[in-house]
């Protein structure tokens, strides 16, 4: 979950923080949180760039601007058709001005969306080139370095920013550099700066918003979860981040029937297979088995079509079958191929739970290492770690290990809560 | 004789396959709007004194694996509706499916994509009114409503264009300046017609007027037993296609063939309509192919028609000149029936006429592709069914030169049995002419048709 977090972050702070929609943000200030369409700014800037671009199709300026919009676009509505044309309007601006720092970042962070990081990166630091003392490319680099698993470049990077233009984009990085190494506190704090510079403009609100729920989640605290999911939903209903971290609270309160619909919701809006992943859950503690396995087929043909598209590295899909004990040979493949593109700590962990569920607890217990390396205290991380030593014969230390990631966190998983209680006696 | 006509419906059919093979939709391509996208259009249709709603859904690999048992069950059609809001001059109008069809295409991966089309009729009154698409609100994709007016029903105000510029969720515009189309409502104030309203079909690029029962068979899903049965009613249309009024052509071949030629000359008569024909039809088709690259079909359509009627005036003016050509040379060989050596000349030329007018015959019988015929490949084209097409039009060019020789032959037989009975009574010899002229009448009204819809 955090490793997304930084990837749609980095978007949301190259265009929210550039100073280039002062209209999209007046027009938002100026009406109450609950928007008719909270996208309403980002379509009236689109519309009106397209209008430009269709008299003078050269103006490199516009098509950038154009290229940045597309890209919100995408982040509001989930449709990955508009990073395609976002690609297309900034290459396009990037014939017209070359080295254009501008088009550069906005190619960068396309990339990012795409998980191509190492790509990401080369362009952002093109754009660092050219403009040295510009911010936006930061975000960009530091967001590539941290999926590259390049930790202390990625927090100088992201120190640098937030000297640099205090604002959104900033606040929420150091936040998550500071989930990174177990400060959830701090990191909620960071997080709440964050929420307060996106006020006026819905979806970063609702990111901003999101990522408190989790960071509440992340220390166990689900009805603070729950109320900064809702908040979410306040000011961009039908958000499907939020409206799954919502349906993991209601699930974990054993509301199943409300998990449900909004987990359905969650999954129609955006079948990512983390949002499956919640909806198989919650159909396995409703007893539903049919419906569950309809899911475990559902993010079995998101891998085959990620494949398919050339997408390799998947951690989130990984991450779902091992959690779920399906092709679990496969999956430990997949994982090892997504760490080797992003080289994460989430993939450290990835891996170590892949291994342990294949038996090989003694390579887990390396990977395992590494993903705390740290100092992360992810409640998911610690079970594994239990799971490990458990597997390898140290069952005090296995206990120790299972109190502490219930500690953490009571709720971490719905699938494997139950069972780090059971064995943490 | 029968050997050079084999090798050429051979060859035709050979052809035929290539061109299906190059011209098929490339299996396991992903959806060009990403594999979780569900695709919306809605057209009103005002038609006459009706209103009509054509409803499409494109679901793209993962709805189709989340969302197609639901699409394909029967019901389907009338939940589209319950989420597919109609008013009328302010009420609510309900929307009641008169057909519907579900098929799947090979996506990515394996993995399959749905297309989902309904027709819906609405009770019909008032002067304005607004459709609005609440069907999978919370899903990504395109969404698209169009407006359109024919049959002396007419459009006075609409939010929405008349033309779809998804060719009605089939390809996707890829300009970088047009956003994905989210338009889910729309405003109309009409004004309908007192002509009956005609449902529109669901044969894509076919006539709506036109579409009937062996147009409806390319639409089908293919099963083996299907095609088997699909290419015998089209070896049946095609002969009772023949006999139908107004094809003079059946009569005078057979007239022909009667009067002075052989069972084999019926036989050949048979394989050059049904070669002509095929290859009428399929050059017609590649024409359309080539065009659809710059006009849609539907554009095309009313030009086509045009052109064909043109070509059936055209031939019907050659046969009634042929025609004229005979009666007067008849006359002028019954004022010199004395003289020797006209008499001789008369024989020769008959012979020369025997030969040239029966392949000319067959020709001008087989040249003029039957609008059903075309509209069948149109239709196939429309949904990526080339192939199978092609192979419904061979069958029913069959028929039709079966229906022919089976005239010529009958006629042959009957002259035989009767012996000195002659087919020269004044109304046999009168129908050459009349036939022509029914050609001549036949273009001339199938132009005139054509012709509002080019102007």
């Amino acid at each position: 979950m955090g490793a997304l977090a930084a990837t749609v972050l980095a978007l949301g702070g190259a265009l929210g923080e550039s100073g280039r929609a002062p209209a999209a943000a007046a027009a938002a200030a100026a009406s109450p949180a609950v928007a008719v369409d909270p996208a309403a700014a980002t379509k009236r800037l689109v519309s009106s760039l397209q209008r430009r671009l269709r008299v003078d199709g050269q103006d490199a300026d516009a098509l950038t601007r154009l290229g940045f919009a597309y890209e919100q676009r995408a982040r509001e509505t989930g449709d990955p058709s508009y990073l395609v044309k976002a690609e297309g309007v900034l290459r396009r601006s990037l014939a017209i001005t070359p080295n254009s720092a501008d088009a550069l970042i906005g190619l960068g962070s396309v990339a990012l969306s795409r998980h191509d990081f190492r790509r990401a990166l080369r362009l952002a630091r093109r754009a660092r080139a050219q403009a040295p003392y510009g911010s936006a490319a930061l975000s960009v680099v530091g967001d590539a370095l941290v999926e590259l698993g390049r930790y202390g470049e990625a927090f100088r990077t992201f120190d640098l920013l937030a000297a640099r233009k205090p604002g959104v984009a900033a606040y929420a990085r150091v936040s998550y550099g500071r989930e990174l190494i177990g400060h959830t506190g701090a990191a909620i704090e960071a997080m709440q700066l964050a929420l307060a510079a996106s006020a006026g403009r819905p979806e970063p609100t609702a990111w901003t918003s999101v990522q408190l729920g989790k960071l509440e989640l992340a220390r166990g605290r689900l009805d603070a979860a729950a109320r900064r999911f809702r908040a979410a939903l306040h000011v961009f209903p039908r958000y499907p981040y939020a409206l799954d971290g919502l349906a993991f609270t209601e699930a974990a309160h054993g509301r199943l029937r409300s998990a449900m619909t909004l987990s359905r919701q969650a999954v129609a809006a955006a079948p990512l297979p983390q949002f499956v992943g919640t909806l198989a859950d919650v159909y396995e503690l409703a007893g539903d088995r049919g419906a569950m396995h309809e899911q475990y087929r559902l993010v079995g043909a998101i891998e085959g079509l990620l494949r398919a598209s050339g997408v390799r590295t998947d951690l989130e899909t990984a991450q779902f079958d091992v959690d779920h004990g399906l092709r679990l040979g496969d999956a430990l493949r997949l994982a090892r191929r997504a760490h080797r593109d992003r080289p994460t700590v989430d993939a450290d962990d990835v891996v170590a739970w892949a291994l342990v569920r294949t038996g090989r607890c003694d390579d887990a217990l390396h990977f395992s290492r590494r993903a705390l390396h740290l100092g992360t205290r992810d409640a998911t991380k610690l079970f594994h770690r239990g799971m490990i030593e458990r597997c390898l014969g140290h069952d005090g230390a296995a206990a120790r290990w299972f109190r502490r990631a219930l500690a953490r966190n009571p709720f971490f998983s719905l699938r494997w809560a139950r069972i780090a209680e059971e064995y943490a006696r | 004789m029968t050997r050079p006509r084999n090798r050429l419906v051979l060859g035709i059919l050979a052809a035929a396959a290539v061109f299906a093979a190059l011209t098929a939709p490339r299996a396991a391509q992903a959806h060009p709007l990403g594999n979780f996208t569900v695709n919306r259009f809605a057209a009103v249709e005002l038609s006459g004194d009706r209103i009509y709603v054509h409803y499409v859904l494109d679901l793209a690999e993962i709805p189709t694996l989340q969302e197609g048992p639901r699409v394909r069950r029967p019901g389907f059609a009338r939940e589209v509706a319950g989420r597919l809001v109609l008013t009328v001059d302010g009420r609510r109008a309900e929307l009641e499916p008169l057909m519907r069809r579900v098929r799947s295409r090979p996506g990515a991966a394996g993995l399959k994509t749905l297309r989902f089309e309904a027709v819906y009729r609405a009770e019909s009154a008032g002067t304005s009114l607004r459709l609005e698409d609440r069907n999978f609100g919370s899903r990504v994709g395109w969404r698209e409503i169009v407006a359109r007016a024919g049959r002396g029903a007419r459009i006075e105000h609409s939010s929405v264009p008349a033309r779809s510029a998804s060719r009605e969720l089939r390809s996707y515009p890829r300009d970088l300046l047009r956003s994905p189309l989210d338009v889910a409502r729309a405003d109309v104030r009409f004004r309908l017609g007192s002509a009956a309203g005609v449902a529109p079909g669901l044969v894509g690029a076919a006539p709506r007027e036109h579409a009937g029962r062996f147009e409806s068979l390319v639409a089908h899903d293919l099963t083996p037993g299907f095609v088997l049965f699909s290419l015998a009613l089209a070896l049946f249309w095609g002969a009772a296609h023949a006999l139908s009024p107004g094809h003079g052509k059946a009569i005078v071949a057979g007239y022909l063939v009667g009067s002075r030629g052989t069972a084999r000359h019926a036989v050949l008569l048979g394989g050059i309509v049904t070669a002509t024909h095929t290859a009428g039809v399929f050059a017609l088709g590649l024409v359309t192919l080539a065009l659809s690259a710059f006009i849609v079909p539907e554009q095309l359509y009313p030009w086509l028609t045009l052109v064909s009627g043109l070509l059936v005036v055209g031939v019907g003016l050659a046969i009634v000149r042929t025609r004229l050509r005979e009666v007067r040379h008849a006359r002028a060989h019954a004022h010199g029936h004395d003289h020797h050596h006209g008499g001789h000349d008369h024989h020769d030329g008959d012979h020369e006429h025997g030969l040239r007018g029966l392949v000319g015959l067959g020709v001008s019988g087989g040249i003029i592709p039957c609008p059903t015929a075309l509209v069948v490949l149109l239709a196939a084209i429309s949904l990526h069914r080339v192939g199978y097409g092609l192979v419904l039009i061979v069958a029913f060019s069959i028929g039709l030169a079966a229906s022919v020789t089976g005239i010529g032959l009958i006629a042959v037989t009957a002259r035989r049995a009767f012996g000195r009975m002659r087919f020269d009574g004044v109304a046999v010899r009168a129908l050459p002419a009349v036939s022509a002229l029914v050609v001549l009448a036949l273009g001339a009204a199938m132009t005139v048709r054509a012709l509002p819809g080019v102007l």
